[in-house]
């Protein structure tokens, strides 16, 4: 009886050490399969194109398979909350934007939040901009606030609690005014209410004069783009408002110390890379690459702001 | 550089075996997952989005474009031969298609579907070619007023499209309306009758929803009686094209369907269901074979595949012109001209006219091969279609599940693909269409979001939308519409 015992403890033992051995040579030969990415956005979109750029940058540098799955609606959520219940080995990953992370928490009772997940890098960010038609009379931001006072604006973006949605509220709050905020499906439907005038401005990326021929009127930044040198930044007409669309690589909170290391070394490379910053020079995107660390405390900072600026802008309690 | 030299440009670019190779297995692969219940265009197009990567230009937009167009072609094929459509876009085409098929000629009801797919493909491109900037400029001055005019008029189609009981068709349509409604409101960024289940935020999914009403109801049924007696064959697969007199008799009816899908194509947001649907309706309110229609005419099989396959030249038009993707196939096309580095828009018809060139050509010649493989694939159908029937239809299940999933990834679209087909059976035990359904939840969410829209750009006035003369007009053509039948029966009413 005491034997059989004992030899219960021993396999008990020996199971774990053999358990943990496995742990450990996991994450050392990590990844020994191929790797998901979760793009909560629908494929071809503004998430999805730096995306893949990224995933098949970091494929060629940890020699796997990056399995891009687009997980798609309500704000991202539903591929963000897939994602935060996924098992936190590394092999689940997540491609995601500001507003998806920072913005649909608070407007929505999701179940995740700031402490889901684990930040691996930042990937790119952009400033966004106060747009007008290219034959709009409205040449500056004075224009735009006079029109405002005298008449009425209408603005136009993404569903309200949306990144564009808070920006031209806060940009109305700044000067004392309101524009008429008129929600769209998507940014597609945005471009073709300014192409048919029925919306007079709009806050977008930078890629709005390439793709729409519309004109930049300021960028909600603290300098100035380099893309467009003569638009002025907010600060400088004495309204600091800011600002950025970016995107982060993310894993489910939990995910092995190792892992995250081994991963963000190989964001490091990727982001830095010769042939994504190409990539997305063409797609008119920036890059914009943070560490691990300094991207953890950016989230933490940008989550908590983004829930100040919807509570100011009445959208949350 | 003048058109001679960017044509000349064009062609040397395409003369290459990658193109050609890559024009071949788009349209081949196109085809196949167009037919597969649930693998619609949007999943054919995400699937060889990551193969594009590697490939130079001209090729990458080959393989697109023309898996793009050969997938809507596609869905016709198991619309007629097993009542379910691949694609939503061939939703309409059941209707006559698969009473084709019932009475032995499928060969047939193939044979229209293929040539009718073809001439919208081509006519809509030549609209395309012709037309695409100065069209593309119009589109956008079609505001959410005229959307929503439109999008009424559309639902009027309901109305003929059901045979049968009216009532069950408006209730079937109702239903659908209100699918739509569940999810995100995009007017104020909250979801709808979610009941917390956070699956649900994003709404129910067009193709779940219809994979379940036709495909799985259409296995469950079966299953149900099979026991019974043997259910009703399809006989008569293969491939026969229409013989040219009956062909000539339609020519009116292709080219009202096909400017019908183009014009549609056109608008952004409306959508290729809704231009299939809006063109039966007209083409069972104006043929003189109106008789025949749900029973089998090759009129209703014309009219819903000459619609959607003119539906993707016209969906091209604001997407290469303008930027602004017409529907959810041209979103994924958009994504890949990017990741190629071209930003379309207004500065790629100026900087690269020798890509949309080039596009066309592809396109042109995609719509020619999809008659290829619909000649050289009737065989393989035959093969299929006389395996046993719960193995052919288990399969067909299988596939609707994967593809349900496939579209978003998310689980919840398998549950709701397996509600709806078990609904689907209780509404044909019924007798209530189950293709108003489809239509509602098609239009739902353009129909409010565009009312909503319209109320806010007018200070919450709705007479102001009778000072828009398109949509003005296009409200009188459907009370029109709405008004003629029931003034006809009452007058039949009163003589007898």
């Amino acid at each position: 009886m005491k034997l059989t015992v004992t030899l219960g403890v021993a396999t008990l033992g020996a199971a774990a050490v053999l358990a943990l051995a496995t742990v450990g040579a996991a994450q050392a030969d990590y990844p020994e399969r191929s790797i998901g990415v979760m793009i909560p956005f629908s494929a071809g979109g503004g998430t999805d194109v730096p995306g893949r750029f990224f995933a098949a940058e970091m494929e060629k540098i940890l020699d796997t398979d990056f399995v891009v799955s687009n997980v798609t609606g309500a704000g991202g959520t539903i591929g963000a909350t897939q994602l935060s219940k996924a098992k936190p080995d590394g092999y689940s990953l997540g491609f995601m934007p500001v507003g998806t992370t920072t913005t649909q928490p608070h407007l929505r009772k999701t179940s995740y939040n700031a402490d889901s997940w684990e930040p691996i890098c930042l990937v790119a960010q952009g400033p966004l901009f106060v747009t007008v038609l290219d034959d709009s009379p409205i040449k500056t931001i004075d224009d735009l606030i006079a029109k405002a006072k005298s008449d009425k604006v209408v603005t136009g973006g993404p569903p309200p609690g949306s990144l564009p949605h808070i920006a031209q509220a806060a940009v109305a709050l700044a000067y004392d005014v309101k524009f008429n905020y008129i929600p769209h499906e998507g940014i597609n439907e945005v471009a073709k209410s300014m192409l048919g005038g029925r919306v007079d401005m709009a806050i977008w990326f930078s890629d709005a004069k390439a793709r729409f021929g519309l004109r930049p009127l300021a960028v909600l930044d603290s300098k100035r783009s380099a893309e467009f040198p003569d638009v002025p930044t907010m600060a400088e007409l004495g309204k600091p408002v800011e600002s950025f669309v970016w995107f982060g690589f993310f894993a489910p909170a939990g995910t092995p110390e190792a892992i995250v290391t081994k991963l963000s070394d190989a964001c490091d490379i990727a982001a830095n890379s010769d042939s994504f910053r190409d990539n997305m020079k063409k797609a008119k995107r920036q890059v914009r690459y943070m560490p691990r660390d300094e991207f953890a405390k950016f989230f933490a900072q940008q989550y908590e702001q983004n829930g100040n600026l919807l509570r100011d802008a009445g959208l949350i309690k | 550089m003048n058109l001679g030299e960017n044509l000349t440009l064009a062609l040397s670019q395409l003369a290459s075996w990658e193109v050609m190779l890559a024009i071949l297995v788009g349209t081949a692969y196109g085809t196949l997952v167009g037919a597969l219940p649930g693998m619609g265009t949007v999943v054919a197009l995400v699937v060889a989005l990551p193969f594009t990567y590697s490939m130079e230009t001209p090729a990458a937009i080959a393989l697109l474009l023309s898996i793009y167009c050969s997938s809507v072609y596609g869905g016709s094929i198991t619309a007629i031969l097993i009542n379910t459509p691949g694609t939503p876009q061939s939703a309409a085409t059941v209707l006559d298609g698969y009473p084709m098929a019932r009475a032995g000629k499928a060969d047939l009801a193939l044979g229209w579907a293929t040539f009718a797919s073809a001439f919208g493909g081509v006519f809509s491109l030549i609209v395309l070619i012709v037309a695409a900037p100065q069209l593309a400029r119009l589109s956008v001055h079609f505001g959410p007023v005229e959307t929503f005019a439109l999008i009424l008029f559309a639902l009027t189609c309901i109305a003929w499209v059901s045979s049968g009981s009216t009532v069950k068709g408006l209730l079937a349509g109702a239903i659908g309306l209100f699918l739509a409604s569940i999810g995100p409101d995009n007017m104020t960024g909250l979801s709808r009758f979610g009941f917390g289940v956070d699956a649900l935020a994003g709404g129910l999914s067009l193709i779940s929803v219809l994979i379940g009403l036709f495909a799985l109801s259409e296995a469950f049924t079966r299953a149900a009686y099979y026991r019974e007696g043997k259910p009703p064959d399809v006989a008569g697969v293969g491939f026969r094209m229409p013989p040219w007199m009956d062909i000539r008799l339609r020519i009116r009816m292709l080219l009202q369907s096909s400017a019908i899908g183009t014009a549609i194509g056109i608008l952004p947001g409306t959508g290729a269901t809704a231009a299939t649907f809006v063109s039966y309706a007209e083409a069972k309110r104006t043929s003189p074979r109106r008789e025949g229609f749900g029973k089998g005419e090759p009129d209703g099989v014309v009219a819903s595949e000459a619609a959607n396959n003119a539906v993707t030249g016209g969906a091209l038009v604001p997407t290469l012109a303008l930027g602004i993707p017409g529907d959810g196939g041209t979103v994924v096309l958009l994504g890949a001209l990017l990741i190629q580095g071209l930003v379309p828009g207004v500065q790629l018809f100026q900087n690269n006219p020798e890509i949309m060139i080039g596009a066309f050509i592809v396109i042109l010649i995609a719509n020619l091969l999809m008659v290829l493989f619909g000649v050289l694939g009737a065989q393989g159908f035959r093969r299929i279609m006389g395996l046993p029937e719960p193995l052919l239809m288990g399969w067909v299940v299988l596939m609707s599940v994967v593809g349900a999933f496939a579209v978003r990834g998310n689980p919840i679209d398998v549950v709701v693909a397996v509600l709806a087909g078990i609904f689907g059976v209780l509404l044909r035990l019924a007798g209530v269409p189950v293709a108003p359904v489809v239509i509602g939840m098609a239009l739902g969410t353009t129909l409010e979001q565009s009312l909503r829209q319209g109320l806010m750009l007018n200070d919450g006035s709705f007479l102001a939308f009778f000072g828009e003369p398109i949509a003005v007009g296009i409200f009188a053509v459907t009370v029109v519409f709405i008004a003629a039948p029931i003034y006809s029966a009452l007058r039949k009413g009163r003589g007898a």
